[in-house]
């Protein structure tokens, strides 16, 4: 149990927490801007070619996608009942959860480099064409959230058993529950564009 | 009260004791005040050895088939010369050091709401000015501060630390962006609505939200330019599939919002320093506040206009022509309202109101020629002439700049607690409005005529005029020493200013000058708006408990 928690006032408490809540909202607004920006990137550069992948080049397989994507969304429902455990005060089954975030997290990133081993076996690489450009750089951009948001469950989680957080008090939990949703959120976007838009 | 007290006590966000080595107080220091001048000292630096470049492209051009400098270094000259301009001085002293000194202290809180993000976003700015002046070792970037691929595809390696120098801006402006707008939204002091805020925080939110909308675009933009240039992935090359207009898109899309982080914060320090000179209330101060609104919202919608010849179809560029001249509507809310404040004014012919008429006369004239380009037929004929070179310096030199000064005389005795020299401040707005005008006029005939921006040699023809505006280039970089030694002449005697020494009415004018560390001993609560002149001051204070606690 950390002491020092408890020298402020839990108003102070409250206005410090939205303030950094409200800068971490807008944190993650000017991240969704970075892939809007890629995303138009690939709208655009798509509609200048007449085929779509370019004659010749592999296009990124949709059912490994699929399942990947399950193994993604599952991670999110993990998050949101680690969550749920830890504000009821369920310390046992908060860790569990999180520990599971964290498998299924790692497991769609293990999930990806095994689509880019094949990718890259059948000839599409990254600087190949601008569908190799294209979609390395989007899922690429994304696999990194998705590798950053795993370090930061790992800390929230390192933190939590340490007694940094309280029942009233965790905002870093919070902060990396929103991220984790985040990244859950534009994948959502990115699995329809590259794998479902046909 | 006691609850009053609570609630301006929990404004602060941060509590911790003062610094007390060195290096926390000068060097990593975490106090807004520190870290604006901090940005005020190294932008100085940068526009000194920016402005070295523009007079070493004007004695290239002094005549027509000058061979003073080679036509690379030319490029690189004026390349380095936009993109330091833009990104390193201009940029960082309206938002970095006016935004991070005046800030905080107009709205009555004691710190910013991330102080070490503030810190951080600072020291990501000396890199990056290294890199970008560094990169004439490798060879500068050449295509233009808007380095339009494939050219910057071509480019030696000077081209990427310039990707990696404006990244660094980028990022640096994006966390401050969301810094002060957490601090405007929530850090204001009791009793300060929107509509009491002074009109300079107002031009900071809207900036602060155009910041870290924009600048997150420019991110991606050169993330992959520098892809592209480092491991050959194809995005822009056309030869490879890509598409060298979808750099201008993404570009534009930051570029014309930064137009306006460019001058909003340069309108927002008019509208305070005009109140004060005139001795009466702004005219039309909610029309002021929303049309900075109007202006950030119209931002995002006009990029194309600089796009107008890249190919676009007609049916693209009509809406943009349209909508960039209702940009017009708004500034020309402003500019009325200026106006009519200084309508029966009490006058006082001060240096910052000096800066101010000088700005006002300036910059409309720099907005009615970007009226001009936003004609799609009259922007085809004068597109990459001297034209577009005298609206650009228009409205960046004349109005930002100008604005920069009007705001620098006018806080400098908030900021160093010493008065600068009001003659020497006079002389130097005399020199620099006379040869700025003799510099940037001419360039608007000669554009017409139809001498091209981007060449270092041009013409015969133009000889005459091109001496003329060199000559008053020099004279305009000379008119910088007036000040220089203003600043110093200060700094060592300069007459104490006292608390407030132009008999202002926003809250940074009710504490000491300098301020101390926590700006405000007690909580001020703000009673009306900032600019009733005449009346009882807008605020009163309550006793505030100041010991620290640590938060985590």
């Amino acid at each position: 149990m950390a002491t020092h928690a408890l020298t402020v006032d839990d108003a102070t408490y409250q206005e410090v927490r939205d303030q950094r809540l409200l800068g971490f909202l807008f944190f993650l607004i000017s991240d969704v801007i970075i892939f809007s920006s890629f995303i138009y990137g690939y709208i655009y550069l798509r509609s200048t070619v007449m085929a779509w992948p370019p004659p010749g080049i592999e296009p990124a397989a949709l059912y490994m996608a699929g399942v990947n994507s399950i193994v993604l969304f599952g991670s999110g429902a993990t998050m949101h009942y680690a969550m749920e455990f830890f504000k009821h005060g369920d310390r046992r089954k908060f860790v569990g959860y999180m520990i599971a975030t964290i498998i299924l997290g790692l497991g769609f990133l293990g999930g990806q480099a095994f689509e880019y081993f094949n990718l890259l076996h059948a000839g599409t690489s990254w600087p190949s064409s601008i569908y190799g450009a294209a979609f390395f750089t989007l899922t690429g951009l994304h696999g990194f959230h998705v590798f950053i948001g795993v370090i930061f469950l790992i800390t929230v989680l390192i933190q939590a058993q340490r007694g940094t957080y309280t029942q009233q008090r965790y905002f870093g939990l919070t902060a990396g529950a929103l991220y984790w949703h985040f990244v859950d959120v534009i994948w959502v976007a990115l699995f329809s564009l590259l794998y479902v838009w046909k | 009260m006691q609850a009053a007290v609570g609630t301006a006590h929990v404004t602060h966000g941060h509590i911790h004791p003062p610094p007390d080595t060195f290096i926390k107080k000068y060097i990593f220091s975490q106090d807004h005040k520190v870290i604006a001048v901090q940005y005020f000292i190294t932008s100085g630096l940068f526009f000194v050895l920016a402005g070295l470049l523009a007079e070493m492209m004007r004695a290239q051009l002094a005549s027509a088939n000058n061979t003073l400098l080679s036509p690379t270094t030319y490029n690189e000259a004026y390349s380095v010369h936009g993109s330091a301009m833009v990104w390193l001085v201009i940029i960082p002293i309206l938002t970095g050091a006016f935004g991070n000194l005046i800030m905080p202290l107009q709205i009555g809180a004691r710190d910013v709401a991330f102080p070490w993000l503030n810190m951080f976003s600072f020291w990501l700015f000396p890199p990056a000015g290294i890199l970008l002046f560094g990169s004439f070792i490798w060879g500068a970037p050449e295509a233009g501060w808007t380095e339009y691929p494939p050219i910057s595809l071509e480019q030696s390696f000077g081209t990427s630390m310039w990707c990696m120098a404006i990244f660094l801006i980028g990022v640096s402006s994006t966390i401050t962006g969301l810094n002060f707008l957490v601090t405007i939204i929530k850090m204001r002091a009791p009793g300060m609505t929107w509509t009491r805020m002074p009109l300079f925080v107002w031009a900071t939110a809207v900036t602060a939200f155009l910041s870290f909308i924009a600048t997150a675009n420019l991110s991606a933009a050169l993330l992959g330019l520098l892809i592209e240039r480092t491991f050959g992935v194809p995005f822009y090359d056309p030869a490879k599939g890509g598409s060298p207009v979808l750099w201008q898109h993404i570009f534009w899309f930051y570029s014309h919002p930064a137009v306006y982080i460019m001058i909003l914060p340069a309108f927002g320090i008019v509208s305070e320093i005009l109140p004060t000179f005139c001795r009466r209330p702004i005219f039309g101060y909610k029309a002021i506040a929303y049309s900075s609104v109007a202006i950030g919202l119209l931002s995002f919608a006009v990029w194309a206009h600089h796009m107008f010849t890249s190919g676009l179809a007609p049916w693209v560029q009509l809406p943009f022509m349209i909508l960039t001249m209702i940009v017009g509507i708004p500034t020309g809310v402003k500019i009325f309202s200026w106006v009519a404040t200084l309508w029966g004014g009490n006058i006082r012919l001060t240096t910052p109101m000096y800066f101010v008429l000088g700005f006002l006369s300036t910059f409309t004239f720099g907005g009615i020629t970007g009226i001009m380009l936003a004609s799609v037929p009259a922007d085809v004929h004068e597109h990459a002439t001297y034209f577009v070179v005298a609206h650009l310096h228009y409205v960046l030199f004349g109005g930002s700049v100008f604005g920069i000064f009007a705001g620098l005389y006018y806080w400098w005795p908030k900021m160093t607690g010493r008065m600068l020299d009001e003659t020497l401040g006079k002389i130097h707005f005399w020199l620099m409005f006379v040869s700025f005008n003799a510099t940037f006029l001419p360039m608007h005939w000669i554009g017409l005529e139809g001498m091209p921006r981007r060449v270092s040699t041009y013409d015969p023809q133009y000889q005459d005029t091109n001496l003329f505006i060199s000559i008053s280039a020099f004279v305009l970089g000379a008119s910088m020493l007036v000040f220089a030694y203003n600043a110093i002449k200060s700094t060592i005697s300069g007459r104490e200013a006292g608390q407030n020494p132009w008999g202002a009415r926003t809250l940074e004018w009710m504490i000491p000058s300098p301020p101390p560390y926590y700006n405000f001993d007690d909580i001020p609560v703000v009673l009306s708006g900032p600019y009733d002149y005449g009346k009882p001051l807008p605020y009163r204070e309550i006793k505030a408990d100041l010991s620290y606690k640590p938060i985590v």
